[in-house]
């Protein structure tokens, strides 16, 4: 009888021991600190005189909480001279990060996954016509960069404002993230969107 | 009229051992074989021990007994003139009274089954169960542990498409259902809709769902009930026995195979068991349904080792599993979303394969056990040990990164020390202590503000159960208490830290009442209440994640109809109050005539229940993103089961079911969201018995009617919410972004057939192709269900002829 009972205890011990052994070992471990790779707060549109560099028009786009729930704010209008030529570029920040992180530097470096689109009322310029190409990808867009495949990117674009004025239109911009996908033909509605923000458009 | 040939046997075997014998054959057999249509006894039964010389017949009152037992694991050959010889296994752990009831059908003369029914679980007779056996889960191997159990009244499951699909009981899911992973809380990732168990059904023995709201004795938060899951019982003297199984199925191109191994001797018993799935893209009727693959692996073992008084058990496992997710769910913007809701076919579509990309999530679950059970004239007493590890990865389509965004390991210690105490006159019960931990981490280098925190939690409970029996009466009552205490560390999105610390009590408390109203008849009714601490996900949860964000309870912060998520509130310091349930539950049964109703009726109130659902779109950067916050409200939901069983003929059965469900946010009056529509079933089996030289030849065609539900919360558009013309406040009645999906039909079909060695089935599910979503189905924003599918399984088994 003593024998089985003994024979029993070290089963038992066996049984239990190695994982009384691991357990009960409470931690207070935090999780580390993460780099927000996708999150942009701030976008600022640049346009820029092409005959007079210091004519610059500048709105700005803020998500001060990134994916927090804070609602987008579209902090200017932007306000153009008719009958002028400007260049468009792009101010693109995460700025949830200190110093705030450039994100338009990663965008030049995997150019041939991204393109700007653009979408704006009808006729607002004469160089391009039309409304721009997010309804239709082969719409008149003028594109000053290109990436490896001789696809345009847009971080840089031209625009000329009509002569006549134009008063409360619309300005859309949207940022597409296109990788495997960015052809000659990719649109607006293809790949995932990195932003997409409609200002108001003046022009007088 | 002809005479019925159906002569079915009630059989009551109970079993004895006497312990205060220092004789080598102590055990016993004893019970009483009658007619369940005359209700009279049968005489001259042979009753025999497998392996033995010992027999008996039984008496003109149908009794038998035989005693002088070397083995309590008895494998009794009944047989009865007129009839083939049957065979029942039974195994009885000494030291208590375990009731084994078999009914035996008889389906023509020559042609004798034999099933058994689980013993109802201690401490949950009161309560309405249901166990599913080996053949009815197995029949397609590939399928969840939730689409197995859907087939039963008051059971559907929620999902995240096809690969991920979680229980519902009665109207509740996730963490209100407590899924026993052989004996142990299975430790795992349990919130939202798309975690389910990583359980393999096929390594499963038997599922047992207990539909009440008080499992005293398997843990707290179980409101909506509890799922057992256990597999092979590890039996002693059982001869060597090898199932070899295989399948195939046309809708994904999926193939399984899985094999087991079990056997048993005096003093030793052990299984092993394996199984692989490979699924690639499944299609809808129009469409495939792009990424929606999955690969699962899974090994496990158990080992019995029986010495005089005592049984060591050790059982492990293994599950991994690459799930694919509709790859059309991910929408980065509201935009998109609009366009994906809107849409008929999924956005993306591309042809076949079987190549698993984002969104996607890999699980490794390891679940290790230990179990002594003592025996003893002083009761029996059983001390559980369980250690179980979750590694989970959850991997979006992300624009910069091939990382995961959810990266979480998850260790889970339990133990539990339970005694079953011998009878104290006529008391029956148990009483149990259990400590329970879980120590959660993010692993780093998810590129993004951890969506759960760190955490861990410890709880130390105590419970006891009570059974009283007079004349055709048992009364049961049960209580358990729980203190959880929880320690939360986490990131805020600008990275800072924070940390929470707090404690719960929780009760559980069952008492119910049951009453064999005629031979035929039984009615049980049950008062349960359990309480629920809020989970991580729904205090905690921040971000984005598939094609929404979601903020939990104390995420975010409501400054005068201004939502804000930038603090996060102490619990303490919040409204956030745990969730109470009350549930009131009836089941009514009856036999009579070849007809066979199960009525069960049932009111559930929770006070504080816990849901997430839309708040609306918010701006981003990106656009306007669909948000999803968690809420609380007091809620009520009643709701019925019912099925009628009824013999058309000799071969022929009818099964007829109807699950009804109403729930309200009696607050606010308003509907609950997510919650299951009336469903209806009809099921006709013809068992053709041996015919064209098999062994058993069955058919089962299954129509299933599944209502629109009704009690959905009104719909808005997430475009007028981004174009402005509906305003949307955290005040606002509750909403969601689509219609509930209109009602469906679907037939499936099924012939199953025994040959030699071999059984096997062919299956249709879906069988007229119909399209449908369902609305339990996160996917049904972007994409149709599953078309026809069609199964083959086949397996081979092995039965060795002695068990030395």
């Amino acid at each position: 009888m003593k024998i089985h009972r003994f024979r029993n205890f070290r089963l038992m011990a066996l049984l239990f021991g190695t994982i009384l052994v691991t357990s009960c070992s409470k931690d207070d471990d935090v999780p580390e600190e993460e780099n927000e790779l996708e999150v942009i707060t701030d976008v600022t549109l640049v346009f820029t005189n092409t005959a007079d560099a210091n004519d610059v028009v500048e709105a700005t786009a803020q998500d001060p909480d990134g994916i927090g729930i804070q609602e987008l704010v579209i902090l200017n209008e932007i306000d153009l001279d008719a009958g002028k030529t400007y260049t468009l570029t792009f101010e693109i920040f995460n700025n949830l990060e200190t110093p705030g992180e450039d994100i338009g530097d990663e965008i030049l470096e995997e150019a041939n996954e991204h393109q700007f689109f653009f979408g704006f009322s009808d006729d607002a310029f004469t160089n391009p016509a039309g409304n721009g190409n997010i309804d239709t990808a082969s719409d008149p867009i003028s594109y000053n960069d290109k990436d490896e495949n001789g696809n345009p990117v847009g971080l840089s674009t031209t625009w000329t404002t009509a002569v006549t004025a134009l008063s409360g239109g619309t300005f859309t911009v949207r940022l597409k993230h296109q990788p495997d996908v960015k052809t000659s033909t990719s649109g607006a509605n293809d790949g995932e969107t990195d932003f997409n923000l409609l200002f108001s458009l003046n022009i007088q | 009229m002809k005479h019925q040939f159906i002569l079915s046997l009630f059989l009551f075997i109970w079993s004895n051992s006497v312990m205060t014998q220092e004789k080598y054959c102590p055990y016993s057999v004893s019970g009483k074989v009658l007619d369940i249509v005359t209700k009279e006894p049968i005489a001259n039964v042979t009753i025999k021990i497998q392996d033995t010389e010992k027999y008996t017949l039984t008496d003109k009152v149908g009794n038998f007994l035989i005693d002088d037992l070397c083995s309590n694991n008895n494998t009794l050959i009944i047989s009865c003139l007129g009839y083939s010889g049957s065979t029942s296994h039974h195994h009885h752990e000494n030291g208590s009274l375990p009731h084994l009831y078999l009914t035996q059908k008889v389906t023509g003369l020559d042609e004798v089954t034999v099933q058994a029914q689980k013993i109802k679980e201690k401490g949950t007779e009161t309560i309405s169960q249901v166990t599913l056996g080996k053949n009815e889960i197995t029949g397609d191997a590939t399928q969840s542990l939730a689409a197995a159990l859907s087939g039963l009244q008051g059971v559907t499951f929620t999902s995240a498409g096809t690969n991920i699909q979680l229980p519902v009981i009665h109207g509740l899911s996730g963490n209100r259902i407590l899924v026993l992973n052989n004996g142990l809380k299975h430790g795992f990732q349990n919130w939202g809709t798309d975690h389910a168990p990583e359980i393999d059904i096929t390594s499963a023995n038997s599922i047992t769902v207990i539909k009440g709201a008080s499992s005293v004795r398997f843990g707290p938060e179980a409101l909506g009930g509890v799922i057992i899951v256990e597999s092979n019982s590890l039996r002693l003297n059982t001869p060597l026995y090898i199932n070899l199984g295989t399948g195939f199925q046309t809708n994904g191109g999926g193939i399984n195979t899985n094999l087991e191994i079990v056997k048993g001797s005096n003093k030793w018993g052990y299984f092993l068991n394996g199984n692989f799935n490979k699924i690639g893209d499944r299609k809808a009727p129009d469409y495939s349904l792009t990424n929606t693959g999955k690969e699962e692996k899974s090994f496990s073992f158990g080992v019995l080792r029986h010495l005089k008084n005592w049984d060591f058990k050790i059982y492990y496992s293994f599950v991994d599993q690459n799930l694919a997710l509709l790859r059309s769910s991910i929408a980065h913007s509201g935009d998109a979303f609009v366009r994906a809701l809107n849409s008929d076919a999924p956005i993306i579509i591309d042809s076949f394969s079987y190549d698993i990309d984002a969104p996607n999530q890999t699980i490794q679950h390891h679940l290790a056990k230990a179990e002594i059970n003592w025996y003893s004239n002083k009761g029996k007493l059983s001390l559980r040990g369980g250690m179980q590890l979750n590694k989970r990865d959850e991997f979006d389509v992300r624009r910069n990164s091939k990382k995961p965004i959810i990266d979480l390991d998850l260790i889970t210690y339990d133990y539990q020390l339970e005694w079953r105490h011998p009878n104290w006159s006529r008391l029956d019960g148990l009483f149990g202590i259990q400590y329970f931990s879980q120590d959660n981490d993010n692993n780093p280098g998810t590129d993004t503000t951890p969506f759960i925190p760190n955490y861990n939690i410890s709880r130390y409970s105590a419970f006891g159960t009570e059974r009283l029996k007079f004349g055709k009466n048992t009364v049961e009552a049960g209580v358990r208490i729980d203190f959880e205490f929880d320690d939360v560390r986490g990131r805020k999105a600008n990275q800072n830290i924070f940390r929470d610390d707090y404690s719960f009590a929780n009760l559980t408390a069952s008492f119910g009442y049951s009453r064999q109203l005629s031979e035929n008849t039984s009615f049980r009714t049950n008062l349960g209440t359990a309480w629920r601490t809020p989970n991580m996900a729904e205090l905690f949860s921040f971000g984005q994640h598939g094609f929404k964000t979601t903020f939990g309870l104390l995420r975010f912060t409501d400054n005068n109809g201004v939502l804000s998520t930038d603090d996060i509130l102490p619990l303490d310091k919040s409204v956030v109050e745990p969730e109470k349930g009350y549930k009131f539950i009836n089941e009514f049964k009856t036999y009579r005539n070849g007809n066979f109703h199960n009525l069960t009726v049932y009111s559930h109130y929770i006070e504080n229940y816990i849901f997430d659902r839309p708040i609306g779109v918010f701006g981003t950067i990106r656009g306007p993103t669909p948000a999803f916050i968690f809420d609380q409200a007091n809620a009520l939901f009643l709701g019925a089961d019912y099925s009628w069983q009824k013999e058309l003929d000799k071969n022929i059965s009818g099964i007829l079911g109807f699950s009804y469900l109403w729930s309200k946010n009696i607050i606010e009056n308003v509907p609950l969201i997510n919650q299951p529509p009336i469903s209806t079933s009809l099921e006709i089996q013809w068992d053709q018995g041996k015919v064209w030289g098999f062994k058993t030849s069955k058919w089962i065609i299954r129509y299933s009617y599944t209502f629109r539900q009704l009690q959905a919360p009104r719909t808005v558009l997430p475009q007028s919410l981004i174009d402005g013309s509906k305003i949307i406040t955290i005040d606002s009645e509750i909403f969601d972004f689509m219609n509930a999906p209109r009602d469906y039909f679907l037939l499936n079909l099924s012939w199953n057939f025994k040959w030699k060695n071999l059984s096997g089935s062919i299956a249709a599910q879906n069988l007229l192709n119909s399209r449908y979503r369902d609305y339990l189905n996160e996917m049904r924003y972007f994409a149709d269900d599953l078309g026809r599918n069609l199964l083959f399984t086949l397996n081979y088994s092995f039965k060795g002829k002695n068990n030395k």
